[in-house]
């Protein structure tokens, strides 16, 4: 069991693993999301159409390196 | 400027007076309240509205009403014998020729004119008569199946008669 | 199991008298004394701001009766995916900018037809052209143009799914193959165009609506929520319908605009659409894009399978995330797939909206796989009936976190059809080939996107004195023989014939609800709540006959021809019409009534069963002009019990001639958002001497979640049937053909790549 928990950046949700993070994060279509991800150099856009258009999990690894820096820890 | 149209629609004299530009299927279904045949194209594409009209296949909104004046139309309702259901209509429901039923009245009257023509029609011959017809429903086999069901009644109903 | 004495015997049409002598009344048909006839004016733009609208010249024209726009409605947003309120993205009329060429912006009623259009002309609409997008992968871009203001990239809904390890599963594989396969729109093109009556009754507050609709409830909540009304003052009455196919689920322009114009003139209002208004703005098959990818043994063994898919949705929600879920879903079947994944996208673009099209989602995932599956095959060194056989979907399969299944009878279906082919096709002539497919298909949707707190499917019977029944359920006939297999259930369930039964149906206000016709839910849902009900009734009348006989308690009754007897002793029983009379008579005289309900619990997140089947097509291909010839089809199919062999025929045939115009010829070419062929003239359909000859054979599984037994049978083939094709073109030519439909120039293209590959005979 994980020590710490990851927070989204901006909602509530909290997982154990960055990519499960990362799945519930393109899944959320607001602008509060899709703003943050521009403060990281990343877009929204460009994510998914990796994540919808090429094999694998290239929009979740992307943005799970980034929440794994970024997001907020919570004990577990 | 109206004109008038005499003509005989399932065995009943219309003697009435119309706008010369309406088609046949707006005279028949709004003028005379003959709503069993239906509209769907307009355009002469899907047979949908086809009725009799001196025993002949015609697709009533490619005709315009003054066309059949002094004529014999027969639409679905034309079809009963009373409260008896002709054997076209009796094959149809006996093989599930029709599902949601708004090109079947179109369907049955080809069919009464085709066996007219073509009392023994096989399948290829029934799928060449039928084809502009437009089903979205069936897949077009039971149908086909119907009308050489009707044939053989028919042809059954003529050969008692003969014995009578 | 017993002996059915109505169940799996070939019944007639319950419909089929009044169907034949054209007294079948249909929305089309309908009159009411005093009414008006309504027309929309529709947006000539796929994307525009609206500036002003000037109603005033075509308000002055005789005959015309009221002219409204969008501030003249109640301006409610209304959506099928209720749940999620910002899918709710439809309004009655445009209200300040129009999204696809054919988006309504205003409305008249007046006396005639013709009045009405000529009205039109009279309404002066300024526009600010806005840029539109066609695209998907354009329309999620940052730069697009925001289709609807509050939804940015464009983006109507996605979806994840994945079990097991995929990369895994692709790692440990002995062979890999990634494909894609673009998909165009198709038309629903039912033969009755949409069209609805409305009434408003000023002195109550109450509206009645008579509408050509898969669901008197959903357009019950559509009214509602766009028109700002409550549920029960209105009430919605389904007449005959001719056709559906998935294009009359929404909610659409027609009734919402006769509603608010019978409002503002005291009087009925129908609106009917013209052919053109039927192809260009109602709603069409889901386009997609989409990336597979399979990773299998060399014995041809899956072992992972990936899933990549955006598809075109048009300029509204309606119900296109259900196929976008779907598809993800019916991508992952018939066959065992110990690693998956999915990733799919809706887009918005500047289109007529895509929506539920018969069989949504089972055909586009079965044509990607199907062809994997032969292509696989061929590259392995393995049969295409063997692979197939191989991985074949069995009872009791849990995809995880997904869907269970329940009964299967697939392996069976596959010995079937290879048995009959081995049999019947024997010595292929030139350029013949013959094509396996495999197929599955839903009971029904548990996902509660509509979110109602209703049970899915409700019934009541009321058995009167005399034996005579009337049964109450909401479920709609349109052309699938609901009704009929509705009585059916209800008949064998009481013991009575069928002509005892009088049908009450579809009419929001005296009828339980149930969800409407879609996703092959009747006979499971509404049957189970039927049977139900019928139980409910049938417990009663044999309380009262133990009573009279005074029998030993471990002494079953059955309820058969009209009698209750004893189950070892029949002669020992009483007329159905005396029990009746008693077991009213010892309730104080309170009518005989059983309600009945039915919602799936337990059964996974997608349906609470499946259907499954194998089909072969044989094929001949004119290697000069690319003309196929679709020769015979032999289908294989578990349906758990057929409840009426003749409807199961009907449905399996009609939905092969579906997927035969899917895959063959049904196509709407769009140029900038305009549709490109509205007109029976150019939107090519199979015709009846297209059809081959089917053959098909039940096998019979009787899963214990449907109604006796029962599962669906109305979708199920069309999926099969462009890939069976599409797969004997390949068997014949090595053709490879990744997209629909395999019109000529395609094949002919197709087949001379392949002969680049390798020689021209395989």
């Amino acid at each position: 069991m994980a020590d710490t928990n990851y927070r989204c950046p901006c909602c509530r949700k909290i997982s154990p693993d960055p990519h499960d993070l990362a799945r519930h994060y393109l899944g959320q279509t607001d602008t509060k999301h899709k703003e943050w991800l521009k403060t990281k150099g990343h877009s929204y856009a460009q994510l998914i159409t990796w994540q919808v258009t090429e094999f694998g999990n290239k929009g979740y690894d992307a943005l799970a390196e980034v929440l794994e820096k970024e997001a907020p820890r919570v004990e577990a | 400027m109206k004109k008038q149209l005499k003509f005989v629609v399932n065995g009943n004299p219309y003697d009435i007076w119309i706008e010369p530009r309406l088609l046949l299927v707006q005279v028949l279904r709004d003028e005379l309240g003959l709503k069993g045949t239906h509209r769907a194209c307009d355009e002469g594409c899907c047979c949908v509205c086809t009725v009799n009209i001196d025993g002949k296949a015609v697709k009533s909104c490619s005709v315009l009403a003054m066309q059949a004046n002094g004529k014999e139309v027969t639409t679905i309702e034309g079809m009963k014998n009373g409260a008896e259901l002709h054997p076209i209509q009796q094959a149809f429901v006996d093989n599930w020729a029709f599902q949601c039923g708004f090109c079947t009245s179109g369907q049955i009257m080809a069919s009464n004119a085709l066996l007219k023509e073509n009392p023994t029609p096989t399948r290829e011959e029934v799928q060449h008569a039928m084809d502009g017809h437009l089903c979205r429903c069936t897949g077009y086999n039971m149908i086909n199946e119907a009308i050489r069901d009707a044939a053989g009644r028919l042809q059954a109903q003529k050969a008692q008669e003969k014995t009578k | 199991m017993s002996e059915y004495s109505i169940i799996g015997k070939p019944t007639k049409n319950v419909d089929g008298p009044a169907k034949v002598s054209g007294e079948a009344v249909y929305t089309f048909d309908m009159t009411l004394p005093n009414m008006l006839y309504g027309k929309l004016l529709r947006s000539p733009y796929p994307h525009a701001r609206i500036i002003s609208i000037d109603t005033s010249e075509a308000e002055k024209l005789q005959g015309v009766k009221a002219v409204i726009t969008g501030k003249d409605t109640p301006g409610g947003r209304y959506g099928l995916w209720r749940r999620f309120p910002e899918l709710c993205d439809q309004t009655t009329l445009a209200m300040d900018k129009v999204r696809f060429i054919g988006d309504a912006v205003a409305a008249v009623a007046a006396v005639s037809t013709e009045i009405a259009e000529q009205a039109l002309d009279f309404i002066n609409v300024e526009y600010e052209l806005l840029p539109a997008v066609f695209e998907p992968l354009e329309a999620i871009k940052d730069d697009a143009p925001l289709i609807h203001d509050d939804c940015s990239n464009n983006i109507n809904i996605t979806r994840h799914v994945e079990w097991g390890d995929v990369d895994e599963g692709f790692k440990n594989s002995d062979y890999v193959r990634e494909d894609r396969f673009i998909y165009g729109n198709q038309a629903t093109a039912s033969t009755e165009v949409h069209n609805s009556l409305a009434s408003y009754e000023k002195s109550t507050g109450r509206l009645t609506v008579w509408s050509s609709t898969q669901s008197p409830y959903y357009l019950q909540l559509g009214l509602s929520d766009a028109l700002k009304m409550r549920e029960g003052d209105i009430r919605v009455i389904k007449p005959h319908v001719g056709g559906g196919f998935g294009g009359k689920n929404s909610t659409m322009p027609d009734s919402l605009n006769a509603a608010v114009l019978s409002m503002k003139t005291g009087r009925p209002v129908k609106i009917v659409y013209n052919r053109e208004e039927e192809f260009t703005c109602t709603e069409r098959r889901t386009a997609m894009n989409m990336a597979v990818k399979l990773g299998l043994k060399k014995d041809g063994t899956i072992m992972a399978r990936e899933v990549k898919l955006i598809t075109d949705g048009g300029a509204y929600t309606a119900l296109g995330p259900t196929a976008l879920y779907l598809t993800g879903t019916y991508a992952s079947l018939p066959y065992k797939i110990p690693n998956y994944r999915y990733d799919g996208l809706r887009a918005y673009t500047n289109k007529m909206w895509a929506t539920s099209v018969r069989s949504f989602g089972a055909t586009e995932a079965g044509f990607a796989f199907e062809a994997q599956m032969d292509r696989a095959a061929h590259d392995l060194g393995i049969d295409p009936i063997e692979i197939r056989r191989k991985n074949a979907m069995t009872p009791g399969y849990e995809a995880p976190g997904q869907y269970s299944v329940g009964s299967c009878g697939l392996s069976e279906c596959i010995d079937k059809v290879e048995k009959r082919v081995k049999e019947k096709w024997t010595g292929l002539a030139e350029d013949e080939g013959v094509g396996y497919a495999c197929f599955d298909y839903q009971c029904g949707g548990i996902f509660n996107w509509i979110d109602t707190p209703y049970a899915f499917s409700g019934a009541m019977v009321k058995v009167n004195i005399d034996g005579t029944v009337d049964l109450f359920t909401q479920a709609s006939d349109i052309g699938q023989g609901t009704n009929t297999v509705s009585v059916m259930i209800c008949a064998e369930e009481l013991g009575v014939g069928i002509e005892d039964i009088r049908l009450h149906p579809a009419d929001t206000a005296t009828t339980p609800v149930d969800l409407g016709a879609w996703a092959s839910r009747e006979t499971m849902m509404n049957g189970n709540a039927i049977k139900e009900a019928a139980a409910e009734v049938k417990k009663i009348l044999i309380r009262v006959a133990r009573l009279k006989l005074a029998e030993n308690i471990v002494y079953d009754f059955e309820a058969k021809n009209k009698r209750i007897y004893l189950a070892i002793r029949p002669e020992r029983g009483f007329s159905y019409y005396d029990i009746v009379k008693d077991a009213i008579k010892e309730n104080d005289g309170q009518a005989l009534i059983g309600i009945g309900h039915y919602t799936p619990h337990r059964k996974g997140m997608v349906t609470p069963a499946w259907a499954f089947g194998c089909m072969a097509s044989r094929v001949k291909v004119d290697r000069e002009i690319g003309h196929v010839k679709v020769k015979e089809i032999i289908v294989a199919h578990d349906c758990g019990q057929p409840i009426n062999p003749l409807g199961v025929r009907g449905q399996v045939e009609g939905s092969i001639h579906l997927g035969m115009g899917w895959g063959l010829c049904e196509e709407q070419p769009n140029d900038n958002g305009m549709i490109l062929n509205p007109s029976f003239a150019d939107y090519k359909v199979v015709r009846t001497r297209d059809m081959p000859q089917i053959e098909l054979h039940e096998v019979l599984t009787y899963d214990p979640e449907g109604p006796f037994g029962a599962k669906e049978s109305a979708e199920g083939a069309v999926a099969p049937t462009p890939a069976s094709i599409a797969n004997a073109i390949y068997q014949a030519t090595g053709a490879e053909i990744n997209s629909n439909t395999l019109k000529p120039e395609k094949v002919l293209n197709a087949i001379r790549e392949a002969e680049k590959k390798k020689p021209a005979k395989r």
